[in-house]
């Protein structure tokens, strides 16, 4: 059985970012990883050589895979060798995405997030923000 | 179990698309297997009411 072919004749991607890919061609394996830490503050304070993965064990626990133990007697026939697509237009592909042109083998991505959140403590605040929270 | 798949032929005139995050996949072409994980983590413990402590460093 023939391989197919992807045949696009214009795509415009503006952005590949945290770990993605974007292959126009065949591959074998295709395996993406990335991890964030994702911060937000009441207000902008940001140290340049904070955070530390390996102190929050979500980036380093292994992710369960299914366990496919069921043979299947798979046939595919391609009847045309084509895989026409006349355009793409694609704004993002952020946090292990994948953007594949051609065939390929095996696909693995992978994508860890974790999200903090820091608020000001009522005295913090100053008065006027404090007399609107405290009136709730 | 027996899996059959006929391919026809396909033509596709205009696709658009805002984004593909964590672990996603647009193909156009084939593929055997595909295996995608995604983490995402906000409990509880991750809102911090306090004064702005930076993170671990490492």
């Amino acid at each position: 059985m023939f391989k197919r072919t992807s045949s696009v004749k214009t795509i415009s991607v503006t952005d590949v970012s945290i770990g993605s890919v974007f292959e126009i061609g065949d591959s074998c394996h295709v395996k993406p990883r990335s991890k964030a830490l994702a911060v937000q503050r009441e207000y902008e304070l940001f140290f340049g050589d904070e955070g530390n993965f390996e102190a929050f064990p979500i980036f380093t626990k292994p992710i369960p895979k299914p366990i496919i133990d069921e043979y299947v007697n798979f046939k595919k026939y391609n009847e045309s060798s084509f895989i026409q697509v006349n355009n793409i237009d694609v704004i993002s592909c952020s946090a292990s995405g994948v953007l594949h042109i051609g065939s390929t083998k095996t696909i693995d991505a992978e994508s860890r997030v974790k999200h903090i959140r820091q608020l000001q403590e009522d005295s913090d605040k100053n008065g006027k923000r404090n007399d609107s929270l405290s009136s709730e | 179990m027996n899996f059959t798949v006929v391919n026809k032929h396909i033509c596709v005139d205009n696709i658009r698309i805002t984004g593909v995050s964590s672990s996603s996949v647009f193909l156009v072409g084939d593929t055997d297997s595909i295996t995608l994980s995604s983490v995402f983590d906000t409990p509880a413990e991750s809102l911090i009411i306090g004064p702005f402590v930076p993170l671990a460093r490492s």
